[in-house]
């Protein structure tokens, strides 16, 4: 750690593992109501459940952004933050933010809209922990005048970010154009601010790992930003397929979302390119895993499992069934959950105390647990759901029915989510592990040695 | 290429695909009226879509195929069940679904009948979007367009007299839910030959429909039974299945219907009166 301000990152990454477990227990109870009889019908019934799940997902990939952006930019423009007292603001209005949500959830205090379920004074308070962290973060780089690409591809993901969920905060009366500014935000998050954060995250390790050549890392990554953005913008289409929408859309967002791909390999080629160059010199070859591991798996989930059934005339058969929850679920977990854990586990080392720079045997089986574990997740929801569109789509069976003949893909569900677990239980006890360094311990120590150095 | 074009490259792309972006969703708001019927969106169909909210059902159910899958499709909800049915349904679930069978159920929701109505309103003008006339083929919440194709899980659950697809049913149900019993349990059963999916006609005429039908049935010149009303319609059709014959040379030949007859002896008074109930809410 070389800015001592860098260790609020500490606190955001904290807080991101025990929501991350948090997920987890949610995302089970919700697999196992799959099983049923439900004995928490009257008292978490699925929908409580599930809101949790999802809710709890985007604020703990938030947090982790946060931190890691926290991390990376002292790095970045060499200097202290602006101010670790408004980062720590920052972090604590977001918890009361992400508790309250949560507690309100249980009572169904929310919204009913997909993954904006989150109420209104809850959805200010989103936006003022967002305005402070901007700020905070365009003093930083303000007052460095050191400016990167990686930084500010990483700004205006962010920034795009904030403006992107505006939209979410208006009331519409149809709702079919609900549906249409929903996806503004989520989609547009998704499939494009986010990834470019994700890709600004993946430059910057892969620079520091790799110590691949920054200029050239640099150029690809506009690449890469604006095949994103090619397919990204418009692809949002495929989420216009029946909602009542014009036609048009049917055919654009086949086109687009087919070219979805494309960004994704770019940034497989990318991070595979950036090893084989410079070799693995770095010691958190753990870290490498991760951000290796992050590029691939993003491109497994979100590129081909995407494109498997983005196209109009497959879409008109799968749409809304499990075949959805495959691709959300290996897409999610590799472009935003790795990455994240990819910062962590590069950030880690240095703001912990003795902890091993080239990271233990218990990280790497994190790693290949979560891997094998989400990989299984994945065909389980792939075979519910082929099997599901077969039976209820095109055969006519009724969905109950259908859903009782496909039982054995959610015991297979149950059984990979477990190993998934084992995995996300072994990285946050590896994180907790190690005492973090706090500052105050860290200070009497630098300025004893100002003084010595001082003739 | 160098830095230079790498970064033109990023912004020129982004530039026109927001800007062809732009100028559809402008498009599409001039069409939004239109494709949804947006002059029926009455503050029932809006307070509606409240409850629909305010009760989180997007979190189980999907709604133009968005949501969640753990509970079935609703976009075309109301041309599958009347409202009849719908309202009965919506005080409590657990008359016409088994958790044992299914292995889920919907918990009972409390609402009040106004919240009812007004949330059928609104599925009601949801199904009437115009979605590119997605589901392409019906989704059904039970039963099957194959006959017998949903009675194996009975038979594996060893109760062979309660075909998969239904709740068992006590004297102490809705009348319309035991009536659903009925049909799927008379021998030979309605379900056999019928479905109640729009469209779906398999070796009998689809039922989705069949109260606006009778009535159009009944108020043209063309009836030949003896009914005056639709329970009487479907009364005469369940046990005189030749009194009115409806077109079409796979239904019947010779002025005789295809359809079994005897039900008026295999079905106690009380399941036929529950069988009418039940189909009179197939609107």
């Amino acid at each position: 750690m070389q800015y001592r301000s860098q260790s609020v990152a500490y606190w955001y990454f904290a807080v991101a593992m025990v929501l991350f477990g948090l997920q987890l227990v949610f995302g089970l109870l919700s697999a196992s109501k799959y099983l049923g009889p439900d004995p928490l019908l009257y008292i978490l019934p699925f929908d409580v459940t599930k809101v949790i799940h999802t809710n709890l997902l985007i604020v703990w990939v938030l947090t982790g952004f946060m931190g890691a952006t926290y991390w990376m930019i002292p790095d970045e423009s060499r200097t202290e933050l602006h101010s670790t007292r408004l980062a720590y603001i920052q972090l604590f209005l977001w918890v009361i933010m992400g508790v309250t949500a949560i507690i309100g959830y249980l009572f169904r205090y929310g919204t009913g809209n997909k993954l904006l379920e989150q109420p209104l004074p809850h959805k200010i308070i989103i936006v003022i922990c967002m305005l402070i962290f901007l700020y905070n973060i365009g003093m930083t780089i303000k007052k460095s005048g050191r400016f990167t690409t990686t930084e500010g591809v990483l700004m205006l993901g962010l920034v795009s970010s904030a403006v992107l969920f505006f939209p979410a905060l208006l009331h519409y009366e149809n709702y079919t154009v609900s549906i249409f500014y929903r996806w503004w935000t989520i989609h547009l998050w998704v499939e494009g601010v986010w990834m470019m954060i994700m890709g600004a995250f993946l430059a910057y390790l892969l620079i520091r790992l790799s110590g691949a050549d920054r200029e050239v890392m640099e150029k690809w990554l506009y690449v890469i930003v604006g095949l994103v953005f090619i397919a990204g913008i418009l692809g949002t289409a495929h989420h216009y397929y029946w909602v009542g929408v014009p036609t048009y859309w049917l055919p654009i967002g086949g086109f687009f979302s087919a070219l979805e791909p494309a960004a994704l390999v770019a940034m497989a080629i990318y991070a595979y390119t950036a090893i084989r160059r410079s070799g693995l010199a770095h010691p958190n070859k753990l870290a490498l895993h991760w951000t290796v591991g992050s590029a691939v798996f993003t491109l497994f989930g979100a590129g081909l499992l995407g494109l498997a059934h983005t196209w109009p005339s497959v879409n008109k058969w799968t749409h809304g069934t499990l075949i959805t929850a495959m691709h959300g679920h290996a897409a999610f977990y590799g472009a935003y959950a790795m990455i994240v854990l990819a910062m962590i586990t590069y950030a880690l080392p240095s703001l912990t105390r003795h902890r091993p720079e080239g990271g233990s045997s218990i990280g790497y089986w994190a790693f290949w647990l979560q891997i094998t574990g989400m990989f299984g997740m994945t065909l389980s929801f792939a075979t519910a759901g082929i099997g599901q569109v077969y039976l209820e789509r095109i055969m006519g069976m009724g969905y109950l029915d259908t859903q009782l003949k496909i039982q054995v893909h959610f015991l297979m569900l149950i059984a990979t989510a477990s190993i998934f677990t084992v995995g996300v239980a072994l990285f946050i006890y590896d994180f907790f592990r190690f005492a973090p360094r706090f500052i105050f311990e860290d200070e009497p120590q630098l300025e004893a040695g100002v003084t010595r150095s001082t003739p | 290429m160098n830095n230079r074009q790498a970064r033109m490259f990023a912004i020129a792309s982004t530039g026109i695909s927001v800007l062809v972006f732009l100028i559809l969703t402008l498009d599409s708001h001039r069409q939004f009226d239109t494709l949804t019927n947006a002059e029926n969106i009455t503050p029932e169909v809006t307070h509606g879509k409240d409850v629909w909210h305010k009760y989180n059902c997007i979190n189980c159910h999907t709604l133009f195929g968005e949501g969640a899958y753990y509970a079935p499709d609703l976009t075309k909800i109301t041309q599958h069940r009347g409202e009849a049915y719908l309202q009965a349904y919506m005080r409590d679930p657990a008359k016409f679904y088994d958790e044992n069978k299914h292995r889920r159920l919907m918990p009972k929701q409390n609402l009040s009948e106004k919240e009812i109505s007004d949330l059928i309103q609104f599925l009601d003008w949801v199904s009437k979007v115009d979605n590119q006339g997605w589901p392409p083929r019906p989704i059904l919440v039970t039963g099957s367009f194959i006959p017998g194709a949903d009675s194996v899980a009975a038979v594996a659950a060893g109760s062979a007299d309660n075909p998969a697809g239904i709740r068992p049913v006590t004297d102490d149900d809705d009348p319309r839910a035991q009536g659903e019993h009925v049909f799927r349990s008379a021998i030979p059963a309605c379900n056999a030959c019928h479905s109640t999916a729009p469209g779906a006609n398999m070796a009998g005429p689809t039922l989705a429909g069949l109260v606006t039908r009778a009535e159009a049935v009944l108020a043209s010149g063309d009836y030949t039974g003896k009914a005056t009303d639709v329970e009487g319609y479907i009364r005469e059709s369940v046990i005189a299945p030749s009194a009115h014959l409806v077109p079409g040379d796979m239904y019947s030949a010779n002025g005789t219907s295809f359809m079994p007859v005897g039900y008026e002896d295999s079905l106690t008074p009380e399941q036929l009166d529950h069988l009418i109930a039940y189909l009179a809410t197939l609107k």
